[in-house]
């Protein structure tokens, strides 16, 4: 685990990707040894249509969330799956490049015959490998969960809607990374990303109902992420590759920014 | 610049914004040479180490290492420079020997010399870098530096707080990798360290260097303070006319004194009568440099 940055940063962040793991493979068959006692509740559709908008942005769609795919399209994939993966894409991201310049031990790697790009690179991608492990370990519990409460599920819609998250970790994972790359500063890079995150979600939900604000969700990661509910209709390829392109972008300006910049003593 | 000099360069400024790191520095290291980089804190000597590492950028000016320049060929001087700070700081998770490794793996290198070194440092390898005493962590900073052979060694303040045993050891390798035609860049806030094991010395205040001396005229140029109590009265006018020796003070049979060079004069005056104590200190840096101010630029003193 020592040949290079990639396999290095992978054992450091060895215990947080266990954990995380039993957390999202928890939260799969939780929400799916869960879902039997919502599709047997009568009148529960009833109750949701009559709430109020921005609830129901929240919750998603009334006439769908007792189908298998609605339940978990608003449990999983509407904010527990976003939060546990966000959060964890975002610690590693921020603490990856910022944190070891913060703890000083960013000059001493770089004192050895490895270029600065290279390293993040290799960071970048132990980052989402990480997320890779946290999205099987999702989909065990999920279509594991689906099995011993004894419902079907789509199959190709769950590895998408998965896969979609996914994207989304990797997106803040990324973008965290590259701000701590690009200045050197933990905390600003863990910060800025958390409130695109945020604001990401509450402009695609919430927010979404207040008419004047409705344009800006297409600032929303969120939106990209899963406005399609893309459990239920399949990835729209043109939103899953908007968030790849601007990680793309935020990569190379960060590559940039990295090899420019003074490393910080 | 000579294009065979392990380090030369031209014209090195560097500026933090507004702050001041150097400015105007002129550096030529010979090949084979210990130099040492004499300054106080503060003066400059961590931002050329850094240019040259390629850490931080010159505001203008360039630098070559190993013949290469240090931005655009900074891989290649990396692999062949070792490096040490005088804080060697790293994961605290990996034992000595996951990192020694680690850092071996990414030179393309091996750990039969870092395990010769661990053997002659007395380190246990296996214990996790966080646990380790301060002077057992330079060890393992020492060793990474060390371990591959590297062409040019680039030592910040290498045994800033290591006891004396561990700083004498630390000395006699030095010398030895010196001697094996290796190049090695110390640098260094004392005196009595850079006397030890450089051959030659560059001043640096302020950003600037103000002069590069071979260590023999140094030594020659620098004044020691010499403190000797005697059984009985001694003559004040007889110690004072001994060329190099000056500030000549006594009081109840202790002489104090200052020498410039050699002490020998000294000791045989001294030798005429019965000592019973002799003690020398080493100079202040900041004599060192008046010293040197006071050839160069009879205005610095002033300044100062």
């Amino acid at each position: 685990m020592l040949l290079n940055v990639y396999l290095k940063s992978l054992r450091d962040s060895k215990k947080s990707i266990i954990y995380y793991s039993i957390g999202t493979m928890v939260l799969g068959l939780y929400v799916t040894l869960f879902y039997p006692t919502i599709r047997d509740s009568t009148g529960l559709t009833d109750f949701l249509e009559q709430l109020p908008e921005a609830m129901l942005a929240f919750i998603g769609d009334a006439d769908t969330y007792t189908t298998p795919e609605g339940f978990l399209n608003a449990e999983v994939f509407g904010f527990m799956g976003p939060m546990i993966f966000g959060v964890f894409a975002i610690i590693a991201g921020a603490g990856t490049i910022a944190g070891e310049e913060e703890s000083h031990s960013l000059d001493q790697l770089l004192a050895n015959p490895v270029s600065r790009k290279n390293v993040l690179l290799q960071k970048a991608a132990a980052l989402l490998t990480g997320l890779f492990v946290l999205s099987i370990a999702l989909w065990i519990g999920i279509i594991g969960g689906s099995k011993i409460a004894g419902f079907g599920l789509s199959l190709i819609g769950t590895t998408q809607a998965i896969f979609s998250l996914y994207v989304l970790g990797g997106t803040l994972g990324l973008i965290a990374l590259s701000v701590g790359a690009s200045t050197g500063k933990k905390s600003l890079a863990g910060g800025l990303t958390a409130s695109v995150g945020i604001i990401g979600f509450l402009l695609d939900t919430f927010l979404s109902v207040v008419e004047a604000l409705d344009p800006l969700r297409f600032i929303s990661v969120f939106y990209y992420f899963n406005h399609n509910d893309v459990i239920i209709n399949g990835i729209n390829p043109v939103h899953c590759f908007t968030l790849v392109a601007v990680v793309a972008i935020v990569l190379i300006v960060a590559v940039w920014r990295f090899e420019a910049r003074d490393l910080r003593n | 610049m000579s294009n065979n000099a392990p380090i030369s360069s031209k014209n090195l400024t560097k500026f933090y914004g507004k702050h001041r790191g150097i400015s105007g520095v002129n550096l030529e290291i010979n090949e084979g040479e210990v130099f040492g980089l004499l300054g106080p804190n503060g003066a400059g000597k961590t931002t050329c180490i850094r240019i040259f590492l390629d850490f931080i950028r010159p505001t203008s000016g360039s630098a070559k290492v190993l013949g290469m320049d240090s931005r655009s060929e900074s891989l290649e001087i990396r692999r062949n420079t070792g490096y040490l700070p005088g804080d060697f700081i790293t994961y605290e998770k990996l034992t000595a020997e996951e990192l020694l490794q680690y850092f071996a793996n990414l030179r393309g290198g091996h750990l039969s010399k870092a395990r010769v070194l661990a053997e002659r440092f007395d380190l246990d390898l296996s214990r996790k870098i966080g646990e380790l005493s301060r002077g057992n962590r330079q060890k393992v900073g020492l060793i990474q530096a060390f371990m591959s052979d590297p062409k040019l060694l680039i030592l910040d303040e290498p045994t800033t707080g290591l006891d004396p045993l561990l700083q004498q050891e630390f000395h006699a390798l030095v010398l030895e990798e010196a001697a094996s035609g290796k190049t090695l860049f110390v640098s260094s806030h004392v005196l009595p360290e850079v006397e030890i094991i450089c051959d030659r010395v560059g001043i640096i205040r302020e950003g600037s260097i103000v002069a590069v001396e071979e260590v023999a005229t140094l030594r020659k140029q620098t004044v020691t303070k010499i403190a000797i109590e005697f059984e009985e009265a001694v003559s004040k006018a007889d110690f004072e006319k001994i060329a190099g020796v000056s500030e000549v003070a006594i009081k109840d049979h202790h002489l104090t004194c200052n020498v410039t060079g050699s002490l020998d004069s000294l000791i045989k005056l001294a030798a005429k009568y019965t000592v019973v104590n002799l003690q020398s200190g080493h100079p202040a840096l900041e004599e060192v440099f008046l010293t040197f101010y006071n050839q160069s630029d009879e205005t610095a003193k002033t300044a100062d």
